[in-house]
């Protein structure tokens, strides 16, 4: 389905991301573990196409010079140099780290500003949808949305890039400063996104306990460079991951 | 006297409110402030009277046109001139007041001035209330001005394209993220506060004459009114237009008229010292909660 070839990204002289190459598959769940400044946002960036849209606003104002080398291939066709809301449009959509949502919105009126390149009658099924995904949802329909939790916020955003209605969801840190327990109601939610509504997902993540089990495959990624690949099982076996990433 | 001061006050009020919402609907979208703001007040102005009384075109489709014409003056000044420079404020700023000056003086070059450039009043004529006289045209004025904030408001939250317009505002690129064009949005914001500018001239210019510096002075208040309430705050907008409105009125009446147009220049530099993110600015409700 999505294709990384040889992606390189450079921020003026530094490198973000190096020589990256990887594959998503129709119907997997697929993760990119690394720490911080690995180059994981990049990577979501690049492969949602913010980062033209980045590039092009640098540009203007005389800014960072952002260099991309390399290849994106989504059903075999070449989106390396397209922008943000044509991705979209294809089907490819991010959920920014750090939950993202429009804090003077409510609730719905941030589902309803995700749906902006849909048709309205969908819009308001895909709501529908995202509050039987999340139920804690439903009862904060009318809350401003900057008033509520993390976890809640987390579980707005990505009820925001399904409203969006992706065939690939792309989630960008979506466990980060959550409690354990909505770490595990957001991966039940991500398992259920694949089983009943048929989405692929990749999502980056730095915690991988919680990750590596739903996983197919598995990429670790460490300053900007592809260190490991395998299978879940693989990597929750390697005694390198158990040493960075399970303290063991 | 008092009673007087305050109904002029108040349609004075709704004259700022009218001239500065434009203004700020552009800042608070696309986050540009619009210099050329005045200029398009003056050219939708002298355009309704070209079509009016040069081409014999009827009066309302005169004022269609003007309308739509602003804002295609809007669309064009953001997709040629701002986006080249968009980030830099500076070069914003000096970019569409170069603009507005070039549009502005140009009208004044092709010989636009005289008493014989005036729009004409929707309803002649005037009423009492008490014993003060106010003519229909500024009570059309005050309507008019309502009528605009709660469509302004309705649009914003139940339209497609206004929705955009409300998440561009609060962050870009999340706004990204679900397909909405930056810069088409931002265009949208520029060419929709030139036709609010439109439409605040053939409303307020049949008070008087149409003249250039009418430009200047509208730029001005328009500044002072985003400046005290906040830039991006309707809700500051609002409170703001109603302090200046009838501070402005106070001081013509009480003290000398032509101490009027201090008054907005004190309560910018007031405001800049005292409070610079102005009194209502944007998202202050939730930094005080949290």
């Amino acid at each position: 389905m999505l294709k990384v070839n040889n992606l390189m990204v450079f921020f003026e002289n530094a490198l973000a991301l190096n020589d990256f190459s990887m594959e998503v598959k129709e119907g997997q769940i697929v993760g990119v573990i690394g720490s911080n400044s690995a180059g994981k946002t990049t990577l979501m960036n690049t492969l949602s196409g913010l980062i033209v849209d980045m590039r092009i606003k640098e540009i203007r104002r005389g800014g960072e010079r952002i260099t991309l080398y390399g290849k994106i291939l989504f059903r075999d066709e070449d989106i390396t140099a397209t922008g943000p809301s044509e991705r979209v449009r294809k089907g490819i959509v991010l959920c920014r780290e750090r939950h993202p949502i429009f804090p003077e919105s409510d609730v719905f009126e941030n589902l309803k500003i995700a749906g902006y390149l849909q048709k309205r009658s969908m819009v308001l099924e895909m709501i529908q949808y995202v509050f039987e995904l999340f139920p804690a949802l439903a009862q904060l329909k009318s809350r401003k949305a900057g008033f509520m939790s993390g976890g809640e916020q987390q579980m707005l955003a990505i009820g925001m890039a399904l409203v969006a209605r992706p065939t690939l969801l792309l989630l960008d840190e979506p466990l980060l400063g959550l409690s354990p327990m909505m770490q595990n109601l957001l991966v039940d939610a991500v398992k259920s996104l694949r089983a009943k509504a048929g989405i692929t997902v990749l999502l980056s993540e730095q915690f991988a306990r919680p990750v590596l089990p739903i996983i197919d495959f598995g990429y670790i990624l460490e300053n900007g460079m592809l260190t490991l690949t395998g299978t879940g099982e693989e990597l929750m076996e390697n005694p390198e991951v158990k040493a960075a990433y399970f303290g063991v | 006297m008092l009673l007087g001061t305050l109904i002029y006050g108040f349609v004075n009020s709704t004259i700022l409110a009218l001239v500065a919402m434009g203004f700020n609907l552009t800042f608070g979208i696309s986050g540009v402030a619009n210099f050329a703001y005045g200029a398009t007040y003056i050219f939708s102005g002298f355009l309704v009277w070209i079509l009016l009384n040069s081409l014999g075109v009827p009066y309302f489709f005169s004022v269609v046109i003007a309308v739509i014409c602003a804002a295609l003056l809007g669309f064009l000044i953001y997709y040629v001139v701002i986006l080249r420079v968009k980030g830099l404020a500076l070069s914003e700023v000096m970019a569409t007041f170069g603009l507005g000056l070039a549009i502005m003086e140009l009208f004044r070059y092709f010989d636009f001035v005289g008493f014989r450039y005036t729009l004409p009043v929707f309803f002649d004529g005037s009423i009492s209330i008490g014993d003060v006289y106010i003519d229909y045209q500024r009570l059309a004025i005050a309507l008019i001005a309502m009528a605009l904030t709660l469509f302004i408001y309705l649009f914003t939250h139940h339209t497609r394209i206004g929705l955009a317009f409300r998440a561009i505002a609060q962050d870009e690129r999340t706004a990204l993220t679900f397909g909405i064009n930056s810069d088409r949005i931002g265009a949208l914001s520029m060419a929709f506060g030139s036709a609010l500018a439109a439409v605040a001239a053939i409303v307020i210019l049949p008070l008087g004459t149409i003249a250039v510096e009418g430009g200047y002075d509208v730029l001005i208040n328009a500044l002072a009114v985003c400046i005290v309430g906040g830039l991006g705050s309707t809700m500051g907008i609002l409170v703001a237009s109603v302090m200046i409105g009838f501070a402005q009125t106070f001081t013509a009446n009480y003290l000398e008229p032509h101490w009027m147009m201090l008054v907005s220049l004190i309560a910018i530099a007031v405001v800049l010292v005292v409070k610079p993110s102005g009194l209502f600015s944007h998202q202050k409700e939730l930094e005080e909660r949290i």
